[in-house]
């Protein structure tokens, strides 16, 4: 018999024991549920939404560019569609098998296999299509919708390319499209507060953004805004139910002033030539040509290059890349001296009647130097007008040298050298306008009286782009009344702060006219050759640019035999005169002569504008 | 209460208040399964099956005098360990352990007959010595509990191990064992964790213990199934996102969902509420076998009532701390609610024990 104390000692010691156990896991209860209680109420929104971020997985669509048109409203660039074949992986359990019975309907190339076999198995992991084939034919698309009822997984679908209809035209006006880094995309979709996430393209080229040109310039209206749909996705990533759908809104259509069929005649003008043509609406202040040659096919470009394509255009030393019409420099020689004209009238340091004897050179006092002329011999007694006929050069070298330097540079400055004169070009180059300052700080040398001789005749530090130059001779067209330069109706108006105070009376502005009119209609006039090309009084100054400086003919064939030497041809010419509509300029390198080289392009390119 | 009905040759011994708890349990769990498993009707179909034999074994264990399971304790301890044993031999193999032997008809998982056949043998074999325990038969005990542990961690399943060290551990401890080889084992075992960490714990487990311990180390890898466990009860707000409704569970975010992490099914798809109410089940059970114990016949049927029912409270917060993410991951089910044959049966077999206790009294002894 066990005693009954000890008994009932043993039984208060086991329930104290017990009971503190069940203490324990009491605590331990409460806890649980106070963790519980943590997570289901007191953070619920976080893990609401935590949970709602796992299963929703949002894919973006791809809108569709804009199309650019020219100002007839004819298609310049658009969305071409090719027809492709699509697949949808994860329905196809034998892949092999499937390929197979699909190459007997269409040829599909060892690449195409390649490229299949390596993407198919993510594609079917998570459910997304599959492009196996690019750009069918109508007669393999037939042939394929005809045994379709084979192929419950496979099929047809349009995915764009982006074309422009004139490649080698508007390779540097319109630019082309390519893709986008990372950190661009993500720039991109911030704008519309979007992440980088799957996304369901229109392109066969996937994410595009403007490289170049118009395309670059006008991205944002052009690209339109991403769309999106919402899917239900399990832990895997496989895509379960459509959610949510917001379309793309495709992009805005671009119409432009450019001038489709100018802008073929300046392209076969210019042939094989380097140079630019730039042409002007002067209405509007509109570009309505624009061309840089050589010329390249932007399609190539916006659809996909080879790496060593590309590298032979990037290698080429014409440069076709380049484009010439905004980023190229070139001195605006003698077609400067209507603006030099202009300052001489405006500070009174000649008039119209004052005339001076032109040996063929000039004699700059300080130290004899000889600044010479292109006519040996000289041009004799001569006016001012005759001096822009003939384009004499003593007469503006003495001009010059008479002028202050600082207010000749403002003066130019008026005529957009110098600075930006296009508001949506794409990366415009100032050109230069030289100052004493400038030539400080990059050559280290002061300013000589003998540069600013040089400046009279365009010569020496000064130069510009054939954009500016076109400016300038819409500006000379307009008698000054010309806003900043745009490819788009409307943008040059809105975006410019241009504004010239040049006071010069209209009689001078008519003298001007009728000096550079001069230039073709008069039988001394330098670019006379150009009066049967047209049927309508053309204004004009050529200029021939230095390359190498020479003293007679014959030193100058002996540089002539290298191209690369040779003079550069440029004219600037508006019409039909008396009220001008159009303005151009036109620069052909290596080209020789303003007048009967460029001269000719620039009256071709008039004379398509105005016969419109 | 418990009850003896009396018929005029026989009685039944059944115990209503455990028996209503448990039925009503089981049947939540296969509700609760059938969502879990993604509505798969062959899983709910054969849990059905354990769940019904389960409440049969359950009354045909109840029914014995606890002086038959004092007797055969240790034919029920050997009869364990022939079963370890022959896991051993033939068990499967499945992920690099040996824990389950196939009988044929059902894979057997032999720890959990253990755990409960242990506490039974210990029990009985303390009945008649001198309580508060001593030190010599604390030490033959240890020794008992030590090489079962080993036994059972050795295949490898250091979780199953551990719940089979606290049945034996807690019949010592409610046996009196003294405070102070209480406090001086637990110094021992401290001081001896960093050795234990190297040379006791597979690479996996060490993983599962690091992460714990700085979840933002590896959002993708080990810490996985916790954050996605986390994401799936705090989903669940306060009413919950529906039967069949949890996105967590359904989309295969969470891991697990039939086993280990059912829990977190039912948090999410019931909230709170529906927590609250299971957890008041549990509750419910253990406060009954408190009061089972307190009022047991003898000092076998005291100590097995609070060991049995000590095993369970361990598997059950065991499991609720891992899914809430309280403790690191450790494969153990929630009592009779995950799938799983081995510990369905292994629990119904100790509450047929733990009614027989409580309701066979010792009619000479009043």
């Amino acid at each position: 018999m066990i005693d009954l104390d000890e008994r009932h000692i043993e039984k208060r010691s086991f329930f104290g024991r017990l009971l503190l156990v069940y203490f324990f896991f009491g605590a331990l209860f409460l806890f649980i549920l106070y963790k519980t209680y943590s997570l289901q109420v007191s953070s619920y929104s976080s893990y609401e939404i935590a949970a709602l971020k796992n299963k929703t997985k949002e894919v973006l669509i791809q809108p569709v560019r804009g199309i650019i048109y020219d100002r007839n409203g004819n298609i310049l660039v658009n969305n071409v569609p090719t027809y492709d074949l699509i697949i949808l992986p994860s329905r196809i359990k034998n892949l092999d098998e499937f390929i197979f019975n699909l190459s007997e309907t269409i040829n599909l190339s060892d690449e195409d296999i390649e490229n299949v076999n390596k993407n198919f198995k993510q594609k079917a992991l998570y459910n997304r299509e599959l492009t196996i084939k690019k750009n069918l034919s109508h007669e393999e698309i037939a042939k394929f919708e005809v045994r379709s009822h084979k192929f419950g997984n496979a099929f047809v679908d349009v995915r764009y390319s982006r074309e422009n209809k004139y490649p080698y035209l508007f390779s540097h006006a319109i630019g082309y499209v390519g893709g986008v880094n990372d950190e661009q995309l993500t720039s991109i979709l911030k704008n519309q507060k979007l992440k980088q996430s799957e996304t369901a393209f229109k392109y066969s080229g996937g994410f595009i953004k403007g490289k170049t040109g118009l395309e670059n310039i006008y991205d944002k209206q052009l690209r339109g805004l991403f769309g999106r749909k919402s899917y239900e996705v399990d832990a895997a990533g496989k895509l379960l139910k459509e959610i949510s759908f917001e379309k793309p809104i495709n992009g805005k259509s671009l119409f432009t002033n450019l001038d489709l069929n100018s802008q073929k005649m300046a392209f076969e003008q210019m042939g094989e030539r380097r140079g630019a043509v730039v042409a002007l609406d002067l209405q509007t202040g509109a570009i309505v040509t624009y061309l840089s040659t050589p010329s390249f096919n932007v399609n190539s470009l916006s659809n996909g290059m080879s790496q060593s394509a590309f590298k032979k255009l990037l290698d080429d030393k014409d440069k076709p890349f380049f484009d010439r019409a905004s980023q190229g420099r070139y001195s605006p020689a003698s077609t400067i001296k209507p603006a030099i004209a202009l300052f001489g009238i405006k500070e009174k340091i000649v008039d119209w009647n004052f005339t001076l004897d032109d040996p063929g050179f000039f004699v700059l006092p300080e130290d004899q130097r000889i600044y010479r002329g292109w006519k040996k011999g000289g041009h004799g007694i001569i006016n001012m007008r005759d001096a822009i006929v003939e384009s004499s050069n003593t007469f503006f070298f003495s001009l010059a040298y008479k002028s202050d330097i600082n207010n000749l540079i403002e003066h130019l400055a008026q005529f957009g050298f110098g600075r930006n004169v296009c508001i949506d070009c794409f990366n415009p180059d100032t050109g230069l306008l030289p100052t004493p300052e400038w030539k400080m700080n990059n050559l280290n040398y002061g300013w000589f009286k003998g540069d600013t001789v040089n400046l009279g005749v365009g010569q020496g530090y000064l130069n510009a782009t054939p954009i500016q130059l076109a400016y300038y001779s819409g500006f000379l067209a307009s008698k000054g009344n010309i806003q900043g330069l745009s490819f788009i109706d409307g943008e040059a108006a809105i975006n410019t702060t241009f504004k010239s105070d040049l006071s010069i009376n209209n009689s001078d502005w008519e003298k001007i006219h009728s000096s550079m009119i001069g230039v073709i209609e008069d039988y001394k006039g330098t670019a006379k050759r150009l009066k049967p090309l047209k049927s309508y009084v053309v204004a004009a100054k050529s200029g021939t640019v230095e390359l190498v400086s020479t003293e007679t003919k014959e030193d100058y064939e002996l540089v002539r035999k290298n191209i690369g030497n040779r003079d550069h041809a440029i004219i600037v010419a508006f019409g039909p005169m008396p009220n001008p509509k159009y303005a151009v300029s036109v620069v052909i390198e290596n080209g020789e002569s303003g007048g009967s080289v460029a001269g000719p392009v620039a009256i071709a390119v008039l004379n398509e504008l105005i016969k419109e | 209460m418990k009850k003896r009905l009396d018929f005029k040759n026989f009685s039944i011994y059944f115990d209503q208040y455990l028996f209503i708890a448990i039925t009503l349990l089981s049947i939540m769990g296969l509700f609760f399964l059938y969502s879990a498993s993604q509505e798969n009707i062959t899983i709910v179909a054969k849990q059905a099956v354990f769940v019904g034999f389960g409440l049969l074994l359950m009354f045909a264990v109840s029914q014995p005098d606890p002086d038959f399971y004092k007797t055969f304790s240790g034919l029920f301890l050997l009869f364990s360990f022939v079963l370890i044993f022959l896991t051993y031999v033939f068990g499967n193999e499945i992920n690099g352990a040996k824990r389950w032997l196939d009988l044929g008809f059902f894979t057997l998982q032999s720890s959990e007959i253990i755990k409960i056949a242990l506490p039974i043998f210990l029990s009985s074999y303390l009945y008649n010595k001198s309580l508060p325990i001593d030190t010599k038969h604390t030490f033959i005990a240890l020794i008992l509990i030590g090489f079962i542990f080993a036994l059972v961690a050795w295949q490898p399943d250091l979780g199953t191990g551990l719940v089979v060290f606290m049945s034996g551990g807690y019949v010592l401890f409610l046996a009196g064992l003294s405070w102070r080889f209480i406090g001086s084992a637990a110094g021992i075992f401290l001081l001896s964790l960093p050795f234990l960490w190297n040379n006791f714990l597979a690479p996996f487990q060490r993983q599962r213990v690091l992460t714990f311990f700085s979840p933002d180390s590896d959002p993708y890898g080990t810490s996985w199934n916790i954050t996605q466990s986390k994401i799936a009860i705090g989903s669940g707000g306060i009413n919950g996102k529906g039967y069949q409704e949890g996105s967590q569970a359904h989309l295969n975010f969470l891991p697990e969902t039939e086993t280990d992490f059912i829990f977190a099914v039912i948090a999410e798809e019931f909230g709170f509420i529906g927590v609250c109410i299971l957890l008041s089940v549990f509750f419910f059970i253990l406060v009954r076998c408190l009061y089972l114990a307190f009022n047991a016949r003898d000092r076998f049927c005291r100590l097995t009532i609070g060991g049995l029912s000590l095993v369970f409270a361990s598997t059950l917060f065991i499991n609720l701390a891992m899914v809430v993410g309280v403790i690191p991951v450790v494969g153990m089910p929630l009592p009779f609610i995950s799938k799983g044959g081995s510990s369905l049966l292994s629990f119904y077999l100790a509450f047929g024990i733990i009614i027989s206790m409580a309701t066979h009294k010792k009619l000479m002894q009043r």
